[in-house]
């Protein structure tokens, strides 16, 4: 049995670069809201938190319709702060180790097994598929060395998994929460972020062809 | 640490001011006034003068005896019991109502006071401001989490180092989502949470 691990799902952002008036949770692919595609990989898992501020009655009541037994969580600085912040808050009082995953990111469904499978802390990276985003800089291993903005082997994407030693408050990225403890083991994944209305397009084919796979 | 909790509809898993109400037939006046205060519309002590002054009149052994038997959340009760010295029940309801209920609980609480004579509540002595009662335990130097789902809970929680709403028996106030830290609809997932913290 892999150790107790609780995931924390960032859904508090405004998703303004996406264009849809929508925090992201709420976006539709295909039919279904990203916040019921990801609680659907998280069917087994016991401690789901979600945090939430922008929209937050929206995103409840959508989760509500799925399962009650969540944990929400508020950031109510959701507009001055990053998804650092909104990950601080999810996993402050959570168990041992903590799961970082975003709202608006698709993980392939074997992949989300594996990730919840995995012991200790890591961190998962995807081939380079978003124009703006951060990289990850890996060794022979795999193990992450360096986050860039700049240029990497692979994409971050999340999610990562952190010992709750390691939490301490950041207004800004998650990536700059793990920045002090690289090296770290690395994940790799296949994982689109839903930033632009382009990402989104695409996903929905992405997901599309999942489907087919299965 | 202490863990504080609203008692109506957060421990017990009905409201006990409708119980009453029901029992003597007075539901009408009751159920209305009671679904205002805790949607926010109606001010909490302003409701609560006018409930005593509908429900004062019982008799208060009768109100006590109908009281202790209300249905409490079972994980929360047994929480409750395994951690007695962290736990507070801070309630607005007159302590001569619910006595019986509060020792069956088992741990300390506070509550809103009436004066009795000849088994009816004649005055209202105190009613009790939740938030200073959370003042009280912050200023002891202990952590303070208050559990609640009412409007009246609000300023509590405000003051609170941890606030947790909890829609377990009615939908929480809607106001209580500008100020708490977590919000839960299901006993379990409270519970869950209120062990991590411990």
């Amino acid at each position: 049995m892999p150790t107790i691990k609780s995931v924390v799902i960032s859904c508090a952002g405004i998703g303004s670069r996406l264009g849809l008036g929508l925090t992201k949770a709420l976006v539709k692919i295909n039919g279904r809201s990203l916040i019921s595609l990801q609680l659907e990989l998280f069917k087994d898992v016991e401690d789901v938190r979600i945090v939430v501020g922008f929209q937050a009655n929206e995103i409840i009541e959508e989760v509500l319709k799925y399962r009650k037994d969540v944990t929400f969580i508020f950031n109510h600085r959701y507009f001055e702060t990053k998804t650092g912040a909104s990950f601080y808050l999810g996993a402050r009082h959570a168990h041992e180790y903590v799961l970082e995953w975003d709202g608006d990111l698709l993980v392939h469904p074997d992949d989300a097994k594996m990730i919840l499978n995995t012991e200790g802390e890591f961190i998962c990276y995807s081939e380079k598929s978003s124009d703006d985003s951060v990289y990850v800089k890996v060794n022979e291993a795999g193990d992450v060395l360096e986050f860039s903005r700049e240029c990497g082997d692979y994409e971050w994407t999340g999610p990562a998994c952190f010992h709750k030693s390691h939490l301490q408050y950041s207004s800004m990225n998650v990536f700059n929460m793990l920045e002090p403890y690289l090296p770290m083991k690395g994940l790799k994944i296949r994982a689109y972020d839903i930033d632009t209305y382009n990402d989104y397009q695409r996903v929905s084919e992405i997901m599309k062809s999942w489907e087919h796979e299965s | 640490m202490k863990f504080l909790f609203d008692l109506d509809g957060t421990v017990t898993s009905v409201e006990t001011l409708p119980v009453i109400a029901e029992h003597f037939n007075v539901q009408d006046e009751i159920m209305e006034l009671t679904r205002q205060t805790v949607q926010g519309n109606v001010p909490f002590i302003e409701s609560f003068i006018k409930r005593v002054g509908i429900l004062g009149k019982l008799p208060v052994t009768e109100i006590n005896n109908l009281l202790t038997e209300v249905p409490l959340y079972p994980q929360l009760q047994e929480f409750i019991a395994k951690n007695k010295e962290h736990c507070v029940i801070v309630t607005g309801n007159l302590s001569c109502w619910c006595e019986g209920l509060m020792k069956r609980i088992g741990c300390e609480y506070y509550c809103s006071e009436g004066q009795v004579e000849n088994d009816q509540v004649v005055k209202l002595k105190t009613i009790l401001r939740k938030e200073q009662v959370v003042d009280t335990f912050k200023a002891a130097g202990e952590t303070v989490v208050f559990v609640g789902d009412g409007n009246n809970d609000l300023e509590a929680m405000r003051h609170a180092d941890i606030a947790i709403a909890v829609g377990l028996t009615h939908s929480p106030a809607k106001s209580l989502f500008a100020i708490t830290d977590y919000l839960f609809y299901n006993e379990s997932a409270l519970c869950r949470q209120l062990n991590l913290l411990l």
